[in-house]
């Protein structure tokens, strides 16, 4: 026979087979297509919050190499007066740079207040701006002048001298659009340009700076000895921006995780599929091999048929994904603007390499999970006389030993997770692994379903469908490790978000106990309160307690971490869960000077009670002792507790920015009146109830956890079509049988009662061992990946919401799967399909 | 009326402030675009004499639109090695009166500053330029001790006398350490006491006084090492509000110090049409510092010589000098012939060679050539 041709042919009649079950061969394309436009979706939307954050940035730095800062977050601008006066400096470039908002406006604006003379080298927009009709003079000398890129320009529908009214710490300003730049980067969207000026006047920063940029040759560096102060420090540009990209790269990964998450169920639908298309063919195959057909050529002629729906697949997936992902896009985009840097949603760009990534793994996928079918179809005997049921007897006979590998796999993973202590990835990794050894594990439980559920006391078809669960083992195994491992995704997740939600609610339930907070308006912005406000604050006759705060930032090992000065009271004191507090009392330690700290800025310096942690003050570097560790969810970065006093005498700063007011038993009720008739005339204060803080954090935590809700019900869509698919094959293979049944005197309506009891018995099945693995994937997610990725760890809280809910969308979800089958058995006629055999 | 190179009021154009400029975003105007309009009526005219006084006098007069100090100087090593330098500081007013006192940031008063060197061996014009507004301490004057800054360029008298001067400027590739002192010559006053007419116009005037000669000695640092030099700086101190006539397009403008102690400035005022117009003038001072007025009716100018710049400007670097009346009849030669000041405005400013009836060294400046 000739071997070139031999091949083609068998190719040929792969996909004439494919065709032929054109259902099947879709659903198995929509596994692929699916998983394949999840991952990149995710992808393209994590690509498009880097891309935009990189761009963004670049904005702002410009051609800048190195940035000073002061420790204190305020340059003294007497420094750069200083370095610019001497001889040999290199170019420097003076930078204020603030929040703000516009009125009639959404959204926060990044106010950049620059020197023109000193920009040139930096970012030359402006300085090429102001060219041609400007006025120079007008730039320099206008308390009012703004300039803004075109695409700032198109954004916020304005024109050359149009007016934009600027709010900055409860004060408003009106500028006047003197110059727009010619620059459509969308990065710059949200900048407002002015001279250094008028942004010391908007922001009050009369005699300091927010850092002064520096373009640095290697030999420059030496120039500076000698020159800055203390309380100052020379940093990189890369070392300043990397902080803000790791405290992204946390999230990122959490999406990438559950984006493979859907790709491996898309995995197993493959699987599924082939693997089922196998089981159908074993005549076929049986005959070709009696034909001389070798082992290698019916593996290759199998994987062939499966690269090419693979190819397909991913392709589709593509298109699907780069629509899916731009959805996507506009949700991470929210969600990064909200908890980190602004992002602009239409930052999305389509990369060849994400293409190529998302088509990579989408054939790697499919070729895994076609490998085993393979092998199984190439040992196909020659000329079969193999019975179905002899099939599935060996299909039992091997449960015990994948029950076995599945054990493993299981302890291995959670093994992998735990017992190695490895980062983030080692944890996803040994979470993947676990979910797989719960896969196989999952055909396991049919023939236990089959004992308990054929002891219930029904006959007729009940006691049928029963049996069938174990007669067909083999095709209804991976169907419903498929939907496992999607029901399963969705538990887990929703448990680990459940446990967040309910640990952050506790937490900010017992913080948030004062009965009244007041704030300077724009206090986000790095407003402060006016003096006299704390003194009458703390003297009106309905304030009880009184507690003071000064919120900063300081920088520990290049990470920007908030800094709270406090004069607690006792009433404040008792909102602090300790996790770990220093023999002696943690207070004690407080009030003789020592710091507490959050939870996981402990992990992420892996400090302990009694260690000592140096922070960077203007007079220098100071080393304070650790009294106590509390939970902490407010940043991932962590948080530091100092008394106010003791900040006053390192800081020198004795400004307060937020104050907490408790009203003594009888005032209650009265305090937030006495207290706004006293103070809101005089000031503009945002008085703020505790309960509405609370319903605004948990708004915000929502708002950041509406990505995994979307992606939870992508992976639920994609368990759908598995179980979907795998039903039907199931079904539509069996129409003969189903005839026979029909001759035998089954009804129409007995034989759809049958199969919608399969399909309802194996979703089932499904869902309830999908709660074991779901709540292990979410310990995995709690107590391994939150603490890794965000260094906080949180009581592990199970609802029965979740947990019903999933029930229930297997038990749907395997019912609509078999409405389709239910009606076309119950409609064919036997004769026509007993006559074929 | 010799540098009115820049009044950069209502059109100035920022070259980077970057060591290099780089000459493609470099902004060109010509100066009589530049020096066109009306002068912003809220600057002081220049309508009458005053009496200078000084220290005073040497800080800035913000009540007027534009101010200079400009430093030139010949200058030789201890191996013969001629070199020309020139420090210029301009101030710019750009509104009259106060600024808004909302920042001490905010200035009316913006400073540029030209630093050139011409190292005349090796025919090679290195020249910066740099801009500051005169605000937080980056730029400004004062009168005691005198202080003239921008950024790390300075000119710095000693307490309570002007000389001797320190010149304290660098470049990415060259720096110069000057100290002038004061020489027997007094301080020359231009024009009539020190009001030197630009045009008919009434207030078309500066305040323009100059010291012709002023012994010179320090250092340049240029191509990795430290020279010592020795020579004569001249130093021009002017100041107005007003602009060129609508028909001027330039001037050329000379100061040279002869071998016999004489020293000479004379600017011939070009109209558009290229001729020389009647507010052209000068002076001689001889060796004990009496001045005399030179005027186009005494001293014959003819351009003997051009150099075209590669961007295709045409200037005039060889000339011949005739006054009558002194037995002065001299040729003027360009040093180095590429002695182009290319930034904001451009210009060409160099060390020139005086020879013929005459030996000498002096600078010249050639303005409103540019077509660019």
């Amino acid at each position: 026979m000739n071997k070139q041709r031999f091949p083609r042919l068998l190719l040929r009649s792969g996909i004439n087979y494919q065709l032929r079950h054109r259902w099947q061969a879709l659903l198995a394309l929509v596994g692929i297509t699916m998983g394949v436009a999840v991952v990149l979706a995710v992808d393209l939307a994590n690509g498009a919050a880097k891309a935009s954050f990189a761009l963004s940035s670049a904005q702002l730095t410009g051609a800048a190499t190195h940035r000073i800062v002061a420790n204190s977050g305020q340059l003294p601008a007497a420094l750069y007066s200083e370095l610019f006066t001497a001889a040999g400096h290199p170019p420097m470039a003076p930078v204020i740079s603030q929040t703000v908002t516009l009125e009639g406006y959404r959204g926060r604006y990044r106010l950049l207040g620059v020197d023109v003379f000193a920009e040139g080298g930096f970012r030359n927009d402006l300085p090429a701006a102001i060219r041609g009709d400007t006025s120079l003079g007008d730039w320099l000398a206008r308390p009012d002048a703004v300039a803004v890129s075109s695409s700032a320009a198109t954004a916020l529908g304005i024109d050359l001298n149009s007016r934009l009214t600027v709010r900055h710490q409860g004060q408003s300003y009106t500028l006047q659009v003197l110059l727009i730049s010619d620059n459509d980067s969308v990065a710059s969207r949200d900048i407002l340009v002015v001279d250094i000026a008028t942004a010391q006047a908007i922001s009050g920063m009369h005699n300091s700076l927010s850092h002064i940029d520096l373009i640095l040759q290697a030999d420059d560096l030496a120039w500076f000895e000698g020159r800055l102060p203390p309380s100052v420090k020379l940093l990189d540009i890369q070392q300043q921006t990397e902080g803000v990209v790791g405290l992204s790269a946390a999230f990122e990964l959490n999406l990438t995780a559950m984006s493979l998450l859907a790709l491996l169920v898309g995995i197993f639908l493959i699987f599924n599929a082939m693997s089922f298309s196998i089981v159908q063919r074993r005549n076929l195959l049986g005959r070709l091999r009696a034909l001389g057909v070798t082992q290698q050529e019916i593996n290759r002629m199998i994987m062939a048929e499966a690269l090419m729906l693979g190819v397909v697949g991913s392709v589709l997936g593509c298109v699907l994904g780069i629509w899916l992902g731009q959805g996507l896009t506009t949700i991470v985009a929210a969600t990064i603007s909200e908890l980190y840097y602004q992002v602009s949603a239409d930052a999305m760009q389509i990369s060849v390499y994400s293409l190529l990534k998302a088509v990579m793994l989408g054939l790697a996928g499919t070729l895994v999970a076609t490998w085993l079918p393979a092998r199984q179809a190439a040992r196909t005997p020659a000329l079969t006389t193999l019975s179905r049921a002899a099939l599935e007897q060996s299909s039992r006979q091997q449960l015990p030993l994948l029950a076995v590998a599945g054990l493993v796999l299981v302890i291995t993973g959670l093994a992998i997770t735990f017992i190695l202590q490895g980062g983030v990835v080692s944890a996803f990794a040994g979470l993947f692994v676990m979910i797989l050894g719960a896969a196989m594990l999952t055909p396991v439980g049919l023939p236990l379903a089959q004992r308990l559920l054929s002891r219930l006391p029904l006959g007729g078809v009940w006691r049928m469908a029963t049996r069938d669960m174990q007669r067909h083992i083999s095709r209804l195994g991976t169907a419903a490790a498929a939907l496992m491992v999607a029901l399963a995704a969705t538990v887990g997740v929703a448990i680990m978000v459940e446990s967040m939600r309910g640990s952050v609610s506790d937490w900010l339930q017992d913080l948030l106990n004062a009965d009244l907070y007041i704030a300077a308006e724009g206090f986000a912005d790095g407003a402060s309160l006016p003096a006299p406000v704390v003194a009458q604050a703390a003297e009106l006759d309905e304030v009880a307690a009184i507690s003071l705060y000064r919120n900063r930032y300081v920088s520990i090992e290049g990470q920007r971490t908030r800094l709270i000065a406090a004069q607690l009271a006792a009433e404040s004191r008792q909102g602090f869960d300790l996790l770990d507090q220093r023999a002696g009392g943690a207070w004690n330690g407080y009030d003789s000077g020592q710091i507490m700290i959050s939870e996981p800025l402990a992990n992420r310096l892996d400090l302990k009670p009694g260690d000592g942690l140096s922070l960077a003050s203007p007079g220098g570097d100071i080393a304070f002792k650790v009294s106590a560790i509390f939970r902490d969810y407010a940043s991932e970065h962590g948080r530091i507790f100092m008394d106010l006093a003791v900040y006053r005498r390192h800081w020198s700063d004795n400004v307060v920015d937020t104050l907490a007011l408790f009203a003594s038993e009888a005032n209650q009720q009265h305090l937030h009146l006495a207290v706004t008739e006293q103070l809101a005339d005089q000031h503009a204060l945002e008085f703020t109830e505790a309960r509405a803080i609370y319903r605004e954090s948990m708004a915000v935590f929502d708002r950041t956890f509406r990505i995994t809700e979307v992606l939870r019900i992508l992976s639920i869509m994609v368990a759908f079509i598995g179980i979907l698919s795998a039903l039907m094959a199931v079904q539509l293979e069996r129409r003969k049988e189903f005839a026979v049944l029909r001759a035998l005197g089954l009804t129409r309506a007995q034989v759809s009662l049958l199969i919608m009891l399969e399909s309802v018995m194996l979703g089932m099945l499904a869902a309830l061992l999908s709660i074991p693995t779901g709540m292990a994937m979410a310990w995995v997610l709690t107590d391994a990946i939150q603490l890794r990725a965000f260094g906080w760890t949180m009581p592990f809280i199970v609802e029965a919401t979740p947990l019903w809910s999933t029930l229930m969308l297997g038990l749907v979800s395997a019912l609509v799967a078999s409405l389709y089958p239910a009606w076309s058995a119950s409609r064919s006629h036997p004769a026509p399909q007993l006559r074929e055999d | 009326m010799k540098r009115l190179v820049l009044l950069l009021s209502s059109a100035l154009i920022l070259a980077c402030n970057s060591p290099e400029p780089d000459s493609t975003t470099r902004n060109t105007l010509t100066v009589s675009a530049t020096m066109g309009g009306t002068p912003d009526p809220g600057f002081r005219r220049v309508l009458k004499p005053r009496n200078f006084e000084f220290p005073a006098d040497h800080a800035a007069h913000p009540e007027y639109a534009t101010e200079w100090w400009y430093f030139t100087g010949n200058l030789q090593s201890m191996h013969g090695e001629r070199f020309g330098y020139q420090l210029t500081l301009f101030r710019i007013g750009l509104r009259p009166g106060a600024a808004a006192e909302d920042s001490t940031w905010r200035s009316h008063q913006l400073y540029m500053g030209h630093l050139a060197l011409s190292d005349i061996e090796q025919q090679q014009h290195l020249s910066t330029e740099r801009f500051s507004r005169a605000a937080a301490g980056l730029a400004g004057t004062q009168a005691n001790p005198l202080r003239i800054w921008l950024g790390p360029w300075s000119i710095s008298g000693s307490s309570g006398q002007t000389f001797p001067l320190t010149l304290s400027a660098s470049s990415d590739t060259f720096s110069i350490d000057l100290h002038l002192r004061a020489s027997h010559k007094p301080l020359v006053l231009q024009g009539d006491h020190g009001l030197s007419q630009k045009s008919a116009a009434p207030g078309n005037a500066s305040y323009y006084y100059s010291y012709t000669r002023l012994p010179t000695s320090g250092k340049i640092r240029f191509q990795d090492r430290d020279i010592e030099v020795e020579g004569n700086s001249w130093f021009d101190r002017e100041w107005s509000s007003s602009a060129l006539a609508s028909d001027q397009a330039g001037w050329d403008w000379f100061s040279l110090q002869l071998d016999n102690g004489q020293d000479l400035m004379f600017y011939q005022m070009r109209g558009k049409d290229g001729q020389p117009q009647e507010y052209s003038q000068g002076v001689l001072v001889d060796q004990q510092g009496r001045a005399q007025k030179l005027s186009l009716n005494n001293t014959r100018l003819k351009a003997v010589d051009s150099w075209t710049s590669p961007e295709g400007t045409i200037y005039p670097i060889g000339w011949q000098m005739q006054i009558p009346q002194h037995a002065i009849d001299i040729n003027i030669e360009a040093a180095i012939a590429d002695q182009e000041m290319l930034h904001t405005v451009p210009y060409w400013e160099g060390a020139v060679t005086v020879s013929g009836s005459h030996d000498g060294v002096g600078y010249l400046e050639l303005s409103g050539y540019s077509r660019n």
